[in-house]
This record gives structure tokens, C-alpha cells and sequence, in this order.
């Protein structure tokens, strides 16, 4: 189960015209449990009207920073980062679970490193604490960043990142690719494609001398630059990853349809939609679970305690209504919006509807 | 960036990787927890079944040997445990829920069935008889795991592939172990028609252990970047593997 703290907001500062950085200051007693290592992310919820939103945002600053802060950049049609781009207000408490995610690398003192990283969008907030806190805690060390937005106004970060450059110099070189904006240099204009990747290793970056590699962006980004660092001869161990998502809900979930017919008889008549297939069935309400009456019919339903410990079988329901008896693995939340351990439900209506693949 | 969104389910078909739990979507989610959850069952049923063999140890080196296998196989399990607790799963529950030290007759047959809601791999619920057979088993089982690790690593959720490669040298070291134990045994003659008959029990067992040839699930595992060699082909490479490791030792595989 999850531990939400409350997180009061101490300052709000408006860094794009789409994107906000966010300052937080823990309790007393929380603390120790938001020390972050550099790359993680905190995981907010917020309650709109009946439904709970969770949403995961990166902390941008480095280790030695002093402080707790994050970067929210909204999404369109984003429920959560439009309400945060909108509401917040120093002196606002915020409830959040602490640090999580493994997008970081060990830092040795005494190491000399190169280090390259590829930011898309926000996707520069993790990368930001990465080489914050490698400048200050690796100081042989040298990183490189390749920088893509859409154009000038949208980049996040940019005078922070000037300022380190000129803090460091010599240790952090950023290359800004822009989409829509025309560069002196005509490689750092456009979109990062396999080409500009070649181009940019052939000319600018010695990918032989790189260490390690940090790639933080939106799906078709982090697959070409896998591919082309691949292709280069990175091994797959000294490249890690963040995926920001760029197909996730940003709406807010709907509730399931209860139906309101009578609910007396002995079977019930039941929708089950797994891999975009849905098949009808009757099977009784008592002696057998959803999960079974749905293996019974040939569905290859996944499963595996089978004790409601470990939500390999969590299913949507979207129709009528189930009693599930025992539940160790789902939050409440996630039962507001419908989610049930299908092998401990039961039918309540005459009438259901349940898929495993929302 | 104008391409900057693609259904998850294409850039999973291209190759892309998952880094969060938030990432996953629900069929996605589903089929690896299936996949986690048969590896965690597997190692703490190995764990479980090799606790006895300590005891059966001819020595205190191989006593230590016993000990550290049933020691590493747990915390391997404990490892991806915390993987599927990401996801929502008890993992203190989930490690007792089920007696895994149990097993069915040794003279039961049942294929490359798993047993229920129990998702170990069917290899696992025969139960090992004596140091000779548990060595014996160790050796044909652990080239098997390793092979399946190497596969595993590829996974496309990423906080699992980091766990798997972290797991991948420990668990090699126990293959090389009970190769080493083995090595010992048939030194004399009754040590080696005793593993012998150990290597003609275990091996079909342990083929059955990589999944039936042909799987129609393999191929939408597949597009998830869940697995990516069929069961055919890491079971031929373990059939020649062990064939390569047993002859030095005077042993003989049956095939088939």
C-alpha cells in the first residue's frame, strides 16, 4: 500500500509559459523519507470532485541543491498538470509518496567520466538534477547534453542551464536542437531522427569516450536514440532510460455504469474483454469467481496467486456489480474507478461487465 | 517535437522500453506480472526444495555450497518480489502464500503443466532425493535458468531487466557450482550410475521446463518485447549446452 505525505509548497515560479517549477518542503518527521538520489520523480495525488488523479513529475534539482523541487509542464488535456499549472500557490500543502525510480547511476568521487544525455521536452527535469548533481559530486567529471523543444520560448530551464555552463566551464557543453525554429547550424534544427543521431556523433559528440548515456523524452525519441546509440556501439547496460509518456489518460476516469435492474437471479450474464475480444457468458453467482467462469470459457485470463495478493488479474468493471472478497493488492482509488481482483469476485447483478484491458 | 506521441503499443513493438509502472498499460502490466511472478515462484520453490539437501552434504564445503544456493535463490525472489510490489502486489503476503517446499510424488507426471494458482515451473514440484540427485538437478536446472536469464535481461520494462542482470552472475555461479559438486561425484563408480539415473529423471523434466514449441502466446509476448527467442530454439541451446557439459564426465542424456 502506499504512504502519501502532505508536502507544503513553498514557492510556485512560472519557467515557460506552459510550465511551472514547484518548491516543496516536507514535515518534520518526512524528512528522511523524501531524500531523493538525483533522476527520481514524486508521485502526487489530488482529489478532483469524486475521483482521485495520481500523477508522477521529476525532481529537478541536484542533491546538494537544499531543496525539494519539481517541474510540471502541462499537458494538453491534462487534467492533473492543467489544474497545477493553474492552482498552485505558495503556502498550498500537496500530498505526495516519497522518491521513487532508479534513473541514475553511482557517483564516484574520483571518477573522470563523460557523460551524454538526451532530453526531449520536460524531459530535461530529471537530466537537470543528473548533471546538477554530478558537477557538484563528480568534479572530474564532464557532460554533454543534447537539448530538443519546439522552439526557444518552450525550453525549460534554459538560463539555469547557462548558468551552469558558466559555473562549470568547460564540463557541461549543451547542444539545443530546435523543431520549428531555423539554427546558424543546420544540424540543430529539426527533429532528433537517426540522421541528425549519425550526424551528431560523427561531428560533435566522441561517443567512444562516453560512459554513460541518460535519455529522457517521449516514446519515437527514445527509440531512435537508442537505436542510433546502439548502432554506435554503446552497450545496452550504459544507457538509461526515462519514458515521459506521451500517450497516457490525461483525463479524468469515468465511473461504471450501474444498471439498476433487479438483481435476483441465480446466474448472471456476463461481458469479459480481454486483448479487444469480449465474450458472453452465463455462469452462476455462487461457487465461481469472475476469473474462473472466464478461464471456463476459454479466456486466456492472467492470473497468479489467485489470493488476492498480487493484482496479476485486475480487471475494469464497467457494468453492473461484483463483491470481491478479499483485496492485499489494489488501493482504494483504483477500486473507485472499478478496478477488482477478478479472482476474488463474485456477481452481485443479473448483469455485468468486465475488461482486462483498461 | 511533432512525432512526439506513438501508442505505447507500437513503440513496444519497435523495441522501445518501459520505466515506470505508471508506463504500463493494463494487458501489459498483466503478462509481466505473470512473467515475475512464475520466476518468483520458481526461485523460492528451488529455494524451498534445495533447504533439505544442506543436510545431505558430504562435506562442509559443499555444505556452504547448499546453503548459499538456497540462500541467493531466495533473495532472488525477493528481488523481483519488489518489482511486482511497484505494481500494487503484497509482497509479505505473497511470499508465504503459498508452502513452497511442497511437492507432489516423485513418480507424477505432469508435464510442463503449472499447478493452480501456484505459477512455479512444473520442474519444481518433484522433489529431490539425496546429494547425488539435488547436484544432479542442480546442474541440468541451472544451465536452464541461465539460459532463460539471458532472455529475461531483454525485457522491455527496465527496472526488471536491471533486477535480472543483477541476479544473472549469481545464478551462473550456482550452475558452475553444482558442475564443480558434480565433477566430484563421478569420481567413483557408484557416484556416477547414481547421477546417471539422476540426469535420465531430470532431464525431460527440465525440458519440459522451457514452455511448449510453437506457443501462440509467444508471439504477442513478443510485441509486448516481454520475450523474444521462441522456446525452441533456448531449448536446443540447453539440450546441446548440457550434452557439452555431461560427456567429460562419462554422463549420456537421453534425448526425446
Amino acid at each position: 500500500m502506499s504512504r502519501f505525505h502532505p508536502l507544503e509548497i513553498t514557492d510556485v515560479r512560472r519557467e515557460t509559459r506552459d510550465a511551472i517549477v514547484v518548491t516543496l518542503k516536507p514535515r518534520e518527521e518526512d524528512r528522511e523519507a523524501f531524500r531523493f538520489t538525483q533522476g527520481q520523480y514524486l508521485t502526487f495525488r489530488h482529489r478532483f470532485d469524486d475521483a482521485e488523479l495520481r500523477r508522477s513529475y521529476s525532481i529537478c534539482a541536484g542533491l546538494d541543491d537544499g531543496a525539494l523541487r519539481v517541474g510540471i509542464k502541462r499537458v494538453d488535456g491534462g487534467a492533473f498538470s492543467t489544474w497545477a499549472n493553474e492552482n498552485l500557490r505558495p503556502g498550498d500543502l500537496i500530498e505526495a509518496m516519497p522518491p521513487m525510480g532508479n534513473f541514475h547511476l553511482p557517483l564516484e568521487p574520483e571518477a573522470a567520466r563523460e557523460y551524454l544525455g538526451f532530453a526531449g521536452g520536460s524531459g530535461i527535469t530529471p537530466i537537470l538534477s543528473i548533471i546538477r548533481t554530478t558537477l557538484a559530486r563528480e568534479p572530474k567529471s564532464r557532460f554533454t547534453l543534447v537539448y530538443a523543444n519546439r522552439q526557444v520560448g518552450s525550453i525549460m530551464f534554459r538560463e539555469e542551464l547557462e548558468d551552469l555552463k558558466n559555473e562549470h566551464l568547460g564540463r557541461l557543453s549543451i547542444i539545443h536542437i530546435l523543431d520549428s525554429e531555423g539554427q546558424e547550424i543546420d544540424l540543430f534544427s529539426g527533429q532528433i531522427d537517426r540522421a541528425k543521431c549519425d550526424a551528431l556523433f560523427r561531428h560533435w559528440i566522441d561517443l567512444p569516450s562516453v560512459d554513460a548515456a541518460f535519455i529522457c523524452g517521449p516514446e519515437p525519441m527514445m527509440l531512435v536514440i537508442a537505436e542510433a546509440l546502439r548502432a554506435h556501439g554503446m552497450a545496452d547496460e550504459r544507457i538509461k532510460f526515462e519514458l515521459f509518456a506521451s500517450s497516457q489518460p490525461g483525463r479524468l476516469p469515468q465511473k461504471p455504469r450501474r444498471n439498476g435492474a433487479a438483481d435476483a437471479a441465480a446466474t448472471c450474464e456476463a461481458s469479459v474483454t480481454l486483448d479487444g475480444v469480449t465474450r458472453t457468458f452465463s455462469f452462476p453467482k455462487q461457487g465461481q469467481s469472475v476469473l474462473e467462469a472466464a478461464l471456463a470459457h476459454s479466456l486466456d485470463a492472467p492470473f497468479a496467486c489467485t489470493a488476492g495478493v498480487c493484482s496479476t488479474c485486475r480487471a475494469k468493471v464497467l457494468e453492473g456489480e461484483v463483491e470481491m472478497l478479499v483485496n492485499h493488492a489494489l488501493e482504494d482509488y483504483e477500486v473507485e474507478q472499478g478496478y477488482v481482483l477478478t479472482c476474488q469476485c463474485y456477481p452481485v447483478s443479473d448483469r455485468i461487465a468486465v475488461s482486462y484491458d483498461q | 517535437m511533432n512525432n512526439d506521441t506513438m501508442s505505447i503499443e507500437d513503440y513496444l513493438a519497435q523495441g522501445g522500453v518501459l520505466t515506470a509502472p505508471g508506463n504500463a498499460p493494463a494487458r501489459y502490466r498483466a503478462e509481466l506480472l505473470r512473467l515475475m511472478a512464475s520466476f518468483v515462484d520458481s526461485e523460492l520453490a528451488g529455494s524451498a526444495g534445495f533447504a533439505d539437501t544442506i543436510n545431505d552434504a558430504p562435506g562442509i564445503k559443499e555444505r556452504i555450497a547448499a546453503a548459499r544456493i538456497v540462500l541467493e535463490k531466495a533473495d532472488h525472489a525477493g528481488r523481483v518480489l519488489s518489482v511486482m510490489a511497484s505494481f500494487g502486489a503484497d509482497a509479505g503476503r505473497y511470499a508465504v502464500h503459498h508452502p513452497w517446499a511442497a511437492r507432489l510424488p516423485r513418480e507424477a507426471d505432469i508435464g510442463a503443466v503449472r499447478q493452480g494458482a501456484d505459477r512455479r515451473l512444473a520442474v519444481f514440484h518433484y522433489p529431490l532425493r539425496g546429494w547425488v540427485d539435488a547436484v544432479t538437478m542442480n546442474v541440468l536446472m541451472g544451465r536452464a535458468v541461465v539460459i532463460q536469464l539471458k532472455e529475461l535481461e531483454r525485457v522491455s520494462y527496465q527496472p526488471l531487466a536491471e533486477v535480472f542482470r543483477t541476479i544473472t552472475p549469481r545464478e551462473t555461479r550456482h550452475a558452475e557450482l553444482g558442475l564443480e559438486g558434480l565433477k566430484r561425484i563421478v569420481e567413483t563408480a557408484q557416484g556416477r550410475e547414481q547421477a546417471q539415473a539422476a540426469a535420465d529423471y531430470w532431464h525431460p523434466r527440465v525440458a519440459a521446463s522451457f514452455g511448449v514449441v510453437g506457443s501462440a502466446r509467444h508471439d504477442m509476448l513478443a510485441r509486448l518485447g516481454l520475450r523474444h527467442v521462441p522456446n525452441e530454439a533456448l531449448l536446443a541451446e540447453w539440450r546441446a549446452a548440457i550434452a557439452a557439459e555431461l560427456a567429460p564426465l562419462g554422463l549420456t542424456v537421453k534425448e526425446g
